[in-house]
Formats: structure tokens, C-alpha cells, sequence
């Protein structure tokens, strides 16, 4: 393994790890689903309490730490290539402390962002008439929102730049600055990209985390494709497909040693 | 013995006594001949490697559009083929990658596929190959074949390897490849990808990539010679109103030496294979992108037939039958003892044992085992005609790192290898060359092919533009001896081969110097 390789897996590892953190706090307070508790009733059916007594009622320290969690779980594994621009192009001894620059920045923005995504989420539930159990439309109107926006060129916008790395200054104070505004700048072109699909599973009444996963898998996949043209299409779900096929492949050819394929050009060239 | 030997386009002069040239040049006419959206055609072909075609993504509203293009060729933009098409075929070729000798020799055996098919079909020999064009040979061969500059075929028709858009190193259409800078250097390199006493960092063949169609930093065998021959061979226009066509590798593939170009290139990776030196083994190579879920490489072969294929079909030019007519015969590239010769200079005290890179060949491995930033030029430059020129501070903790390694490298500790990058490097004038100078003493040139698709934001490469890299462990080693490196900064010139226009500006984001260490 190459030493970029090494340094590679050594940045993937982390943010695997703090995922993976981020989904055991989601795990062992699944009703911390807050958003979703506030909005209900003790026997399950909706209440009808006004924007105002939500957020009253809503501690927004308990609000704040859920969506930190999410945002663990979810956007960590799509970190790899910016923190590695960030590892590249920082002195050694100033690593660390450019990677808690870049994801300063990072947070900080989504945390804003959470604030919108939370009030539409709390302001959807709030419109609603009470009824035994809680609706599906609303996840399926964020659902139908999220794949028009997923198919435009406006999200292939955001995923290009998202993959554009400035060039980071290596000393001093401008080498802070840098690593804090590549973080802002990351940030707000991943808000671009994700809002949509982080509405989903938001306002999914059931099987929240189970949503939340598909959207992270569909993340992280559309972020290993290359920048492209803007045009409509659907994106991340096939290379998510294809990916999971891949790798289902390799384990079948490992388990059942198989020969890998070859010499595919005299049949089809010469036959 | 293979059936297909490709051989030296210099047989015969050069000239259409040549058959593999006079049979090439009939071939380019009957696909020419043949429409844009027709799979066979050779423009459908050139659009394979990349296009800038009106009604695609990539359009562009003058040159290098291929709306643009002053004949000859005329090159048609319409009727465009169907969508599926371009999805399949269009714009798949690997640059900045260690895709990038596997997905070309694929495209070559195809585009001969189809030139062989049309040969046959005019009656010429069945086993015709494409002729390579060795601009390392020895005498002329520096000089393009004559073939490609004459107006007429010999029975008199139209010659359609003659180029309008093909304007050479010193843009006045004298077409020939400057040596040095250009070198087959990297034939000394022994890993395909990483890097060790012989060879520089990403590796002969190229880093390790996914799908990539616009990468970062090139291959050694792909930065030299394989970009520098590019630019050298396209040019600017002596008004500097286009460049040529090789330049641009949206462009590249409309030239008919371009293939020729690219054969010489599988040359020199088979004779690298064939000095002993091996291609890698991991299963994220040999099976290509596709294999872990990416973009395939597919080419139509004659008749529009899709063929996929992956690293691994190609890696062996014995697996397609073909051979080339010199690798037998060509000397086999002694392995100097780079690390020896280091040591030597750095005062190291005298060698017994056995280096690594006497050992056996193919059992060369990357011995690279950390790298780290020494020191930056922050902010961006700004390079006029005139050049420009950047004060590389070094960290002083790094620095000390870096002179203990040279103080105190022998056999057992190799000195570190050092390199200056110039990071995101903008623009949009790909027939341009840089010469860096490190303390006034070269440390390389870089030609800057690729640019201008490197730095459009929403195309293959997002905007981030190219970065390059040279490899300054000797410039370091001298600087370490004269006890230079202790003022802590290194002076770096940079001179462009071309003007630099106000409408057309060139940049650099950093420029830095890293060092890596070595087992």
C-alpha cells in the first residue's frame, strides 16, 4: 500500500469512526427523533401546539445535539477527499489543528443550515390537522422535492464544486484562515447538495434511521462520481447500486475463488 | 510471432514508400469519409478520447470548439449521434492516472481494428499495423514523418494526414520534438506506481485513480514525453489566435500523428514491461474502474460492436497478438544506481552491499514510507511572458528534518526524495510549456496539456485546475552540499515557452516543496 494510500485510510478511519459514533447517540435515544417526539402527544396522537410553543417547549440544546449527531453520521463519510486536501497540503505538526479549522467551518454552517431545515420540519408538523397517526405526505412531498432536485443541474453544480480544492496557504494566521474558509466554502456548495435529501428522513414518521441510511449511502455515492456537464439526471442511486454490486462481486469471486475475467477482445473482435 | 508487428513510421524515410504509412493515410480517408455519428467514423473516434462539440456539454463558443476548426480536416459537427452513444463512447480518456497507459492502448488496438478493416476493404495487406513514431530515435527521427506534411498521396488525392492546425515548438509549422526537455527518462523508473531510489513519485505508469477522465498530477511516463510531445507537436498559431490541435486534448485526436504519438507511448510501455519491470497486480488496477462500480472503458470495434474492456486485458500485448518490431532488439535499460550515485554525492561513507535497484528485475517495490510539507510560496502567482518568481519559505522543523536525512543517509537509511509543486495552475492555453528553475538551477519543464479542460467547472476535472510536480532531489542534494539549504528559502524561477496574454492569464495557487522519506 502506497503512502497516500496509508494517509488515506488513516482520514477514512476517523470519520468512519466518528460516523459511527453519530449513529450509536441516533441508536440509543432513537426517541430523541426529538423533532418527531415534540410534535406528538404521550399516546402517540399529534398535537396541535403553535411554532412558537413547539420552540418553547423544544430545549434547543437536546434539538442542537440530535442534529450534530445526524450530521456526524451522515456527512462524516463524505469528508474524505476535502480533509485529505487539507492533510496534503499542511505541515505535519499543523495538521490537527487545520482539521478542527475545516470542520469548524464545516459544522458551522450546517448547524445554520439546521436551524432552516428544523423550523420547515417543525413549522410541516405543527400545519398538520391531529389524526390517530402521524401522516406520510409530508415525507413523500420531501420525497418528490428531493428527486427533482437530486435530477437538476443546479445539485450537479453543487457537486462540482464541491469537489473544487483551493489552494491553502501553509503558514500562520493565513493558513488558519484558509483551512477555516475551505471548510465554510466545502460546506455551503454540501448544503447545496443535501438539503433536499436531508428533508427526507426528517420528516419521515417511521423508520427515520433506516431513511437516513439510504441518504447517506446515496451521499456518499454520488461524491465518488467525477464532476460532470449540468444537465438532468438522476444521480448517486445507480453508482450506489453499481458500487454495492461491486463489491458483492469481489466477495462472491473471494469466496468461491473465481478467475477474474479476461481476454474479452479476440471473442469479440475476431470470432 | 505475434500477427500484428507495429513498426518504425522513420521505414523507408518516412515517406509513402512507407506501406504501414500510405495504407494509415487510406484509412484515415475512408473513415473520415464516414459521418460524425457513425461509430466507425473518425471523428465519432476522436470524440471517444474528448470532444468540444456544439449541442454537448462541452461546447465551446469559438476555438477550440470543433465548430472552429479551420480546415483541413473539415471537421463536421452534425448530425450528433444518439444520446445513449455519447454516454457509451464519448469523452472516456484517462489522463493523471494509472489508467492512462491501459486505456489507451485499448483505443489503439480499436482505432487499428477499424483502419485495418477499411485497408483490407481497398485491397491493401491484412495484417497492416500502425506505425509508431519515435521521436527518441536516433538521426532525424526527431522530425515528424514526412508523410504528414506533404499535400498529396502519391496516386494524387487529397493527403489526410496533412493538418492545418499543427503549428510546432516554435509556432512557424516546422514540426519537430525539442530534445531535451523532452526524454524517455522515466524508462529508468522501476514501480509502475509509487515511487523509490529509481523513480520519482506518482510512478511510471501513474497514481492510483478511479475513473478519470481530468485528473492532477500526471504519470511519468505521461508528464514526459508523452504531454510535452503534445504541446510540442500542436503549438500556437504564429498570430496566437488558436493553438493546434494537439495541444488540447479535446482536440488531439482529430490529428492523424496523434495516434502514431500514442503507439510510440504503448511502445515504451511495452519495452519498460519487457526490461522486466511489472505492471500492478491489485484487482483495483486489473479490473479498471468498472471493477469497483465506475465507468467502464468501451470502443467500438469494426461494425459499431461495443468492446469493454479493463487494464487486464491489455497489460500483455501477446493477450491481442500484437508485438512491436523493436523489443526485442532494443537494449535493455541498465538500471543506474540512482541511490549509489546519491549517496556518492551526499558523502556517504562507501557501499558494499547491494543497492535495491541492482537487484533482480521486477522486484523493484515502493519503498516510500511518509511525506510532508517543507515549505510554501503562499499565496497565488501570477506568470506574464516575462515569468515570475516565488521565495519558497521552509519550516524550520522540517528543514532540520530533512538536512538529518541527507547528513545521515546510507545504505540502510535512504535520503529523503524532494519535490516543488506548482498547485492549481490555471488557465486556458494548453500549447504552453513551463521551465522551473530552483536556485537557478533547472529542475525541470512542465508542458500544460490538459489546462484548459482542468480549470472548466463543471466538466470532468470541477475547476481545481492541474498541479504538477517535479522531482528537485538532485537540485536538494546540491544545495545540501554547497550548505545552501541553511538560508531557509529557496528562489524559484518560473518561464513560460510562449507569451502569456492579458485575455488569457496563467496562475499558479502554491507553490510548495514537500520531501518524502524512503525505506
Amino acid at each position: 500500500m502506497s503512502e497516500r494510500e496509508r494517509a488515506r485510510r488513516r482520514v477514512a478511519t476517523g470519520l468512519l469512526l466518528g460516523s459511527g459514533l453519530g449513529w450509536a447517540g441516533l441508536l440509543a435515544a432513537p426517541d430523541h427523533a426529538l423533532l418527531l417526539a415534540f410534535c406528538r402527544g404521550d399516546g402517540g396522537a399529534w398535537s396541535w401546539p403553535s411554532l412558537r410553543i413547539l420552540l418553547d417547549a423544544a430545549p434547543l440544546a437536546p434539538l442542537a445535539a440530535h442534529w450534530a449527531l445526524m450530521l456526524a453520521a451522515m456527512m462524516l463519510p463524505t469528508l474524505v477527499s476535502p480533509l485529505m486536501h487539507v492533510h496534503q497540503r499542511s505541515f505535519r505538526q499543523r495538521r490537527p489543528r487545520a482539521f478542527v479549522l475545516f470542520l469548524t467551518g464545516y459544522i458551522a454552517v450546517w448547524m445554520l443550515a439546521g436551524v432552516l431545515l428544523t423550523l420547515v420540519h417543525l413549522s410541516t408538523n405543527a400545519a398538520l390537522s391531529p389524526s390517530a397517526s402521524p401522516p406520510l405526505w409530508p415525507a413523500l412531498v420531501a420525497a418528490a422535492v428531493a428527486l427533482v432536485w437530486q435530477c437538476s443541474p443546479a445539485k450537479q453544480r453543487c457537486l462540482n464544486r464541491s469537489h473544487t480544492h483551493r489552494a491553502l496557504a501553509a503558514f500562520g494566521r493565513a493558513a488558519d484562515r484558509d483551512a477555516l474558509a475551505f471548510g465554510l466554502e466545502h460546506a455551503l456548495w454540501c448544503v447545496g447538495s443535501c438539503w433536499a435529501l436531508m428533508l427526507v428522513p426528517m420528516l419521515m414518521a417511521h423508520g427515520h434511521l433506516a431513511a437516513m441510511l439510504v441518504v447517506t449511502a446515496v451521499m456518499v455515492a454520488e461524491r465518488l462520481d467525477a464532476p460532470a456537464p449540468l444537465r438532468w439526471r438522476l444521480r448517486g442511486l445507480g453508482t450506489a447500486i453499481r458500487l454495492l454490486t461491486a463489491r458483492a462481486r469481489h466477495a462472491r469471486s473471494r469466496l468461491l475463488r473465481l478467475p477474474r475475467h479476461s481476454g474479452a477482445f479476440k471473442t469479440a473482435s475476431r470470432a | 510471432m505475434a500477427t500484428y508487428v507495429r513498426s518504425n513510421a522513420w521505414n523507408d524515410d518516412g515517406t509513402f514508400d512507407n506501406p504501414d504509412l500510405y495504407w494509415y493515410a487510406k484509412g484515415v480517408a475512408a473513415m473520415m469519409a464516414r459521418p460524425l455519428n457513425d461509430r466507425n467514423s473518425w471523428w465519432f473516434f476522436a470524440a471517444i478520447h474528448a470532444e468540444y462539440l456544439p449541442g454537448t456539454p462541452n461546447a465551446q463558443p469559438g476555438f477550440p470548439g470543433w465548430q472552429a476548426i479551420p480546415p483541413v480536416p473539415a471537421v463536421p459537427v452534425a448530425p450528433l449521434p444518439a444520446q445513449s452513444d455519447m454516454d457509451t463512447f464519448w469523452d472516456q480518456c484517462q489522463h493523471q492516472s494509472w489508467y492512462f497507459a491501459p486505456w489507451h492502448r485499448g483505443y489503439l488496438i480499436a482505432l487499428e481494428e477499424q483502419i485495418r478493416q477499411a485497408v483490407i476493404a481497398l485491397g491493401g495487406p491484412a495484417t497492416w499495423a500502425l506505425p509508431y513514431w519515435n521521436y527518441l530515435g536516433t538521426g532525424t527521427q526527431y522530425e515528424i514523418p514526412p508523410a504528414f506534411t506533404q499535400a498529396t498521396l502519391p496516386d494524387g488525392t487529397p493527403n489526410p494526414l496533412l493538418v492545418t492546425a499543427r503549428y510546432g515548438p516554435q509556432n512557424d509549422g516546422d514540426i519537430y520534438i525539442p530534445i531535451p526537455p523532452v526524454s524517455g527518462k522515466c524508462m529508468t523508473n522501476t514501480v509502475y506506481t509509487g515511487s523509490n531510489s529509481a523513480t520519482p513519485r506518482p510512478g511510471f505508469g501513474g497514481p492510483k485513480t478511479g475513473f478519470s477522465h481530468a485528473g492532477n498530477v500526471s504519470g511519468n511516463l505521461e508528464s514526459n514525453p508523452h504531454n510535452q510531445v503534445h504541446v510540442d507537436v500542436g503549438g500556437n498559431a504564429p498570430d496566437g489566435s488558436i493553438y493546434g490541435l494537439m495541444s488540447d486534448p479535446g482536440i488531439a485526436a482529430l490529428d492523424p500523428i496523434f495516434y502514431l504519438h500514442h503507439a510510440n507511448i504503448d511502445r515504451m510501455w511495452a519495452q519498460w514491461n519487457a526490461n522486466g519491470n511489472v505492471n500492478p497486480a491489485t484487482s483495483d488496477w486489473l479490473l479498471g474502474p468498472a471493477g469497483s462500480g465506475g465507468r467502464p472503458f468501451v470502443v467500438p470495434l469494426p461494425g459499431g460492436t461495443p468492446w469493454t474492456y479493463t487494464p487486464q486485458d491489455v497489460d500483455d500485448l501477446g493477450k491481442l497478438d500484437y508485438t512491436y518490431d523493436d523489443l526485442t532488439t532494443a537494449a535493455k535499460a541498465a538500471p543506474s544506481d540512482a541511490l549509489a550515485v546519491r549517496l556518492q554525492k551526499l558523502g556517504a561513507p562507501a557501499m558494499t552491499a547491494q543497492t535495491p535497484e541492482s537487484a533482480a528485475p521486477g522486484t523493484a517495490r515502493d519503498t516510500a514510507a511518509g511525506s510532508e510539507l517543507v515549505g510554501t510560496h503562499d499565496g497565488a502567482l501570477q506568470i506574464k511572458t516575462s515569468g515570475a518568481r516565488a521565495q519558497v519559505r521552509l519550516d524550520a522543523a522540517v528543514g532540520a528534518r530533512l538536512t538529518d536525512s541527507l547528513k545521515s543517509a546510507s545504505l540502510e537509511s535512504p535520503p529523503d526524495r524532494t519535490y516543488l509543486q506548482l498547485e492549481n495552475v490555471q488557465g486556458t492555453q494548453d500549447a504552453q510549456k513551463l521551465q522551473v528553475y530552483v536556485n537557478e538551477q533547472l529542475a525541470g519543464t512542465v508542458a500544460l496539456f490538459g489546462l484548459r479542460r482542468a480549470c472548466m467547472g463543471d466538466q470532468a476535472h470541477g475547476g481545481s485546475g492541474l498541479s504538477f510536480e517535479l522531482d528537485i532531489t538532485g537540485v536538494i542534494d546540491s544545495l545540501y552540499v554547497e550548505n545552501a539549504l541553511e538560508a531557509g528559502t529557496l528562489d524559484v524561477k518560473i518561464l513560460p515557452a510562449n507569451a502569456v496574454s492579458a485575455d488569457a492569464p496563467l496562475t499558479v495557487g502554491r507553490v510548495s516543496v514537500y520531501r518524502e522519506q524512503h525505506r
